[in-house]
């Protein structure tokens, strides 16, 4: 049943695929993070046309299916462009700007919990906003965001089966071949969530570690 | 020009709802949708020279806070000016940021930044502000808080001190930048009764050394012994200025008449 684990042509595309899924899954999250902090304070920040194009912005990823999403990068863009871009490349991008989509909403509630008092004081003694944010205001709200963060890796690293109804051969893509292969159906996806299981938990588990090392300390009195 | 650290003239603040203003021009109610609209600063004009040492007291709610804070530009003034100096704060086009480094400013409720230690919170507006370097701001944050003698608290994060701690941590953030003037916003009121003297003493040795400092405070034994003039403000405006023994033995309006009756009185309660 399980044999084809032993087979090195099925070995290597559980490990190609594997690979693709974390490279695309990092890759994502943190574009996605980066650019969702930059939405983030766009939103509050901005004027009313900043805010407009946010909200479509977030709207256009969070509102349609990232399969589609993905389709329209591999298929149109280089069309619209009247380019040839590297499929890989766009399939990162989109990972990323849709996470952005996300998380921009998961850094600004972190954010708008902060600002309050925390940039009165940074203003108080001098800092711009601009340096308040980056000194005080975002160290605070990436150690509140870590939780949130983690659920978006956990979603988005499963979210990288979409990639193989586009010809990538990511984890379930790997999982496909060599179904065609040996056609042991429930082996294969076992084996296929087992490693997605083992990957998300461990990269969670240390997510949690993080953010517990990273609390304030004595901020738990705070919160009792 | 330059006689007073800092000036005010003819401020105005209005708060409430972001109809205030548009109510304000059709002249009518002053209730806006079910907001308040509250007129915190009606032309407020103050001057204070180098080292004096004034203090704002007056009801809850009176506008007091908006004050201080529209002097350090932290709420922008409707009308009227700010100076600092020769600067004219109020008008367009000044870095707000350069202005307010030169001025310190204590909060009622602390504010210390929360992710940072006693020295870390000193140390980053000499790093980022003055652009100091590392060892030369880290002596001068440990300086400033020798000087609240908070030494002993170097390492702790705010969630770690008291109260009475945190507030003279606080105080060493507004000193250590050698401010013009230091801008304190019942540095007290929030603090358990107990924790008090230990502010009040850190604000009487900065008293001792000269500091220019512009205190809103219900302290009265404090402001008896350190202040040099007694500003009441009472609904958005300065109602009397004196001297503290003008205000201890016979004010001059009847409303602060009342309200050093009343205060007097639960201070020796007390």
């Amino acid at each position: 049943m399980f044999d084809f684990l032993l087979d090195p042509t099925s070995q290597t595309w559980i490990f190609q695929g594997l690979l693709l899924t974390v490279e695309i899954t990092l890759f994502g999250v943190l574009l996605g993070l980066g650019l969702g902090t930059l939405l983030a304070i766009g939103d509050i920040y901005g004027n009313k046309p900043v805010k407009a194009a946010i909200a479509v912005y977030v709207e256009f990823f969070r509102g349609s299916p990232l399969f589609v999403q993905l389709f329209l990068a591999v298929y149109t863009v280089p069309a619209i462009l009247n380019m040839q871009i590297n499929h890989a490349i766009l399939a990162f991008l989109v990972f990323g700007l849709n996470s952005a989509g996300y998380q921009k909403g998961y850094v600004k509630g972190s954010i708008e919990t902060i600002l309050g008092d925390q940039m009165q004081a940074g203003l108080s003694v001098g800092m711009s906003k601009i340096q308040t944010l980056r000194h005080v205001i975002l160290p605070q709200a990436y150690r509140i965001v870590i939780p949130a963060w983690t659920n978006e890796f956990c979603s988005l690293t499963k979210s990288t089966a979409v990639l193989s109804v586009a010809g990538f051969m990511d984890l379930v893509g790997a999982g496909r071949s060599i179904l065609i292969r040996t056609m042991e159906i429930i082996p294969v996806w076992l084996v296929i969530a087992a490693i997605y299981f083992v990957w998300i938990t461990g990269v969670s588990k240390m997510m949690d570690i993080i953010y517990e090392k990273k609390k304030i300390p004595g901020i738990e009195l705070l919160m009792q | 020009m330059a006689d007073f650290v800092m000036e005010a003239r003819h401020v105005y603040k209005t708060y409430g709802s972001k109809n205030a203003k548009k109510a304000k021009q059709a002249d009518t109610d002053i209730y806006v949708g079910a907001k308040q609209v509250i007129e915190a600063v009606k032309d407020v004009s103050l001057q204070i020279r180098k080292g004096d040492i004034k203090l704002i007291f007056g009801p809850s709610g009176s506008g007091k806070s908006t004050f201080l804070r529209c002097l350090a530009m932290l709420d922008i003034p409707d009308k009227g000016e700010i100076y600092l100096g020769d600067e004219c704060l109020t008008e367009p086009g000044v870095d707000l940021n350069k202005a307010r480094a030169r001025i310190g400013f204590v909060f009622q409720h602390i504010y210390l930044f929360r992710h940072l230690t006693a020295l870390g919170n000193v140390e980053l507006a000499l790093r980022q502000v003055l652009k100091l370097p590392k060892e030369e701001a880290r002596k001068r944050a440990l300086d400033a808080l020798t000087e609240v003698k908070v030494t002993d608290c170097a390492n702790k994060f705010p969630a770690q001190m008291s109260g009475g701690q945190a507030q003279r941590v606080g105080i060493a953030r507004a000193l250590a930048r050698n401010p013009d003037i230091i801008l304190l916003d019942e540095p007290t009121s929030a603090l358990d009764p107990e924790l008090t003297g230990e502010v009040i003493d850190t604000l009487r040795d900065l008293a001792k050394e000269g500091t220019t400092m512009l205190i809103v405070s219900h302290e009265m034994p404090f402001a008896r012994d350190v202040a040099e003039e007694m500003i009441f403000y009472d609904e958005g405006k300065i109602v009397e200025t004196g001297p503290p023994s003008q205000f201890f033995n016979a004010p001059s309006t009847d409303r602060a008449k009342q309200f050093m009756t009343r205060i007097i009185n639960r201070t020796t309660r007390e």
